[in-house]
């Protein structure tokens, strides 16, 4: 246990709540609560949009992908960045023109029918709770390696997901969108700043970045992963050769020998940390290394990939949402060219740690050194652990506590998000448009915040559940694939929508529904799919084979639903009957020439409204 | 969203002494559709030319350029940031040029069928 670390992330916690509990007064609209009261200026949302957007897959899995893949590892930083031009092309100041709350008020507004609302808002929730899961998955294991015990008689996961899931329910519920966009605006510059000095210490201890490359690009990447006995052992059916044997042909005499030792021992539960060979999978007849592509991808998923992280920001839920919150479109774009600005410097500065790993932590345990992380030929066995061992070799334990905290800092802004948008969704979408239309705006509130509570508790379920159904053992990097799911649906359920909503005026309710909902279920079934093949319950032959063994199911289900959307509105041609005033409503000016006309649109304090 | 000084006839919407009439966004969309749509082809083109030269181009993903950075490495884990941001800066720039023009062409538009409308 470290206790500087430990200490840090409570101090992170405490100025957290506090911060929630000092925006409650601030928080008296359900404008205020969802929205902020729509008065957020450039920079700070772009702050607040960073923070939402940078989870623990990109604070952690990032130089943990590059540490392990190299150049294939660098292109979830390219991707997730290169997400937001999607958004500032296409949507952003639409969205923010035509007003509203969330992205199921856009679907309602612009098609006018209470089916399109639903299906939407079950697109959130389902997108939310995916999106969710990871952060989850990431909250019990961060807890894992950085307390290592549990409390009131869990085990340390489950504590870690417990005690996340139960201060994340109590800050948004008190602060709302206010409390949220403060505390993201926080959580964001925390977790910057500790990339930042990472960085800092590995240039201040010698780290040149062009010669660190060629060094780590000498030889071919090795793969590191911890197997049972068996596994080990089993031959493979074509080649009639071991993991075991592959092993020996990359494991030092020494290395080799504990391992032989373990397998011997032959308990069945005991992972055993290995070195193995690798592939290169795009072209087959080089030698993998580190600054060339094919590490993780072929040629196929060499595009599919960069379309999903590209495509998938545009869809989703938690980070439209906080367009509503700009003064008008123009500041809507100019808060994505901030967040562009933002985490394209975090984005540069994470591969830069995942190779600074590469260039210390091997020659750190050559020259005697230990670390708390499960290693193996100068390896670090879990690639996610790179950020605190890289923090405590160059910094000792105040950078690793600082690296603790950023991690807890990531978790808490997405995880703060995505239950804002889970909250609109029942709280606004559904309770306030149907249940009780009527309600006075304290009971409204109150609905929004139980419905932070109950989003709250089915996300710790999943959390809890992950473990239970094997998928952490089922998918070596299951932070990243959670992620990459979650980019797969949102973009397949929303983004079809949103570019035919706003750019063709011939769109039909009949087609939109048809879309989301073809996109959404598509999306969701391959996911599935995968999971279950992963699990062994399907295999790898004919149809339901081949589509439970794409990666990342988009490259299908997001021209599937955009076709869907086509199709159907031109066979349906059914248009709104108010179809021109919807389409003043999102591509015309007038409203916000009358706020700069009378200084309407101005940014407000996050701390409160002036009085007239 | 609606507020009090918003008022809507067929054609038009009213906010305060502003008009969009229908003839007027039109304008302004197909503006604004040719500003996203130029800018959005070029970022796809870059975007998936990446990939496509790492799959068919060994002079970009194969050769060291300075030190161990070969193109492909140096474009993606830096270039690509500044391509970005150029592309972002850029786009506000023009887009925000586009709204403050088109302000003046629909007040001028909208003015003009006002005046047709009482003629009539």
């Amino acid at each position: 246990m470290n206790a500087i670390a430990i200490t840090l992330v409570v101090v992170l916690i405490t100025f957290t709540i506090a911060l929630s509990i000092f925006s409650r007064r601030f928080t008296r609209t359900t404008a205020d609560f969802y929205l902020a009261g729509r008065k957020v200026g450039s920079f700070s949302n772009a702050s607040a949009i960073s923070g939402d957007y940078l989870s623990a897959a990109s604070f952690l899995g990032v130089a943990g992908a590059v540490y392990a893949s190299g150049l294939d590892g660098v292109w979830y930083a390219a991707g997730f960045a290169g997400g937001f031009m999607v958004v500032v092309l296409f949507i952003a100041s639409a969205l923010r023109r035509f007003g509203e709350y969330t992205v199921a008020d856009f679907a309602f507004g612009r098609f006018g029918s209470h089916r399109i609302r639903l299906i939407t808002v079950v697109a959130v929730l389902l997108t939310s709770l995916f999106y969710m899961a990871p952060q989850m998955f990431g909250a019990g294991s961060t807890w894992q390696v950085l307390v290592g015990t549990g409390i009131l008689g869990m085990d340390p996961y489950t504590s870690g997901v417990v005690v996340v899931t139960a201060i994340m329910a109590f800050y948004v519920g008190v602060g709302g969108m206010k409390g949220t966009t403060l505390n993201q605006i926080f959580q964001f510059w925390w977790l910057w700043f500790a990339m930042f000095l990472v960085v800092v210490f590995a240039f201040g201890n010698g780290f040149n970045y062009p010669e660190a490359l060629a060094k780590a690009s000498t030889g071919a990447i090795v793969n590191t992963k911890a197997l049972t006995a068996k596994e080990l052992t089993t031959p493979d059916a074509k080649t009639g050769k071991t993991q075991l044997d592959a092993a020996k042909s990359i494991m030092t005499p020494e290395e080799f020998t504990k391992v032989e030792a373990a397998v011997a021992a032959n308990d069945p539960k005991a992972k055993i940390p290995v070195a193995l060979p690798s592939k290169n999978k795009l072209h087959e007849l080089r030698t993998m290394l580190f600054a060339e592509p094919g590490h993780r991808y072929n040629s196929f998923d060499q595009f599919s990939m960069v379309l999903a992280l590209v495509l998938g920001t545009a869809g989703l839920p938690h980070i439209l949402n906080r367009y509503y919150t700009n003064p008008s479109g123009a500041a809507a774009r100019r808060s994505t060219f901030w967040v562009l600005i933002f985490i394209g410097t975090f984005y540069i500065l994470a591969p830069i740690a995942g190779l600074a790993g590469v260039s210390f932590i091997k020659d750190y345990l050559a020259n005697g050194g230990t670390i708390a992380a499960a290693n193996v030929h100068g390896l670090l066995v879990k690639p996610d652990q790179i950020m605190p061992t890289l923090g405590s070799i160059l910094g000792g334990q105040w950078l690793m506590g600082v690296v603790a905290a950023g991690a807890f800092a990531a978790m808490f802004s997405t995880i703060g998000g995505l239950l804002i948008a889970a909250a609109s969704a029942i709280g606004h979408d559904v309770y306030e448009k149907y249940v009780d239309p009527n309600a006075s705006e304290k009971k409204r509130v109150m609905v929004g915040k139980l419905s932070v509570l109950a989003f709250a508790l089915i996300a710790m379920g999943i959390g809890l559940g992950i473990p239970y159904f094997g998928l952490d053992q089922a998918y070596p990097a299951l932070i990243a694939m959670m992620v990459t799911w979650a980019f797969s649906v949102g973009a397949s359920a929303f983004v079809p929508m949103l570019l035919t909503g706003i750019w063709w005026k011939g769109t039909t309710e009949r087609g939109a529904t048809a879309g989301i909902a073809v996109g959404l279920f598509s999306a969701i079934a391959i996911i599935f799919l995968n999971i279950f093949q992963q699990l062994g319950m399907v295999g790898k032959e004919g149809i339901l084979g081949f589509f439970g063994a794409l990666t990342f199911p988009v490259l299908f289900t997001f021209p599937l639903g955009l076709l869907t959307i086509i199709i159907v509105s031109k066979l349906d041609k059914k248009l709104p009957d108010n179809v021109d005033q919807i389409w003043m409503r999102i591509h015309g000016t007038a409203s916000e020439r009358h706020e700069k006309q009378h200084g309407l649109d101005k940014v407000g304090s996050l701390l409160g409204t002036k009085k007239a | 969203m609606t507020d009090r000084t918003q008022t809507t006839i067929d054609t038009h919407l009213r906010h305060g002494d502003h008009v969009d009439s229908i003839e007027s966004v039109d304008i302004v969309f197909r503006a604004q559709r040719k500003l996203s749509f130029t800018y959005g082809a070029i970022f796809f083109g870059v975007t998936l030319a990446i990939p496509a030269a790492s799959v068919w181009w060994p002079t970009w993903y194969a050769t060291p350029i300075w030190g161990g950075f070969t193109l492909n490495y140096l474009f993606v884990s830096l270039l690509y940031f500044v391509f970005l941001w150029s592309m972002a800066w850029m786009y506000s720039k023009q887009a925000d040029a586009l709204d403050s023009s088109l302000e003046h062409m629909a007040d001028a538009i909208t003015a003009q069928q006002s005046d047709t409308d009482e003629e009539g």
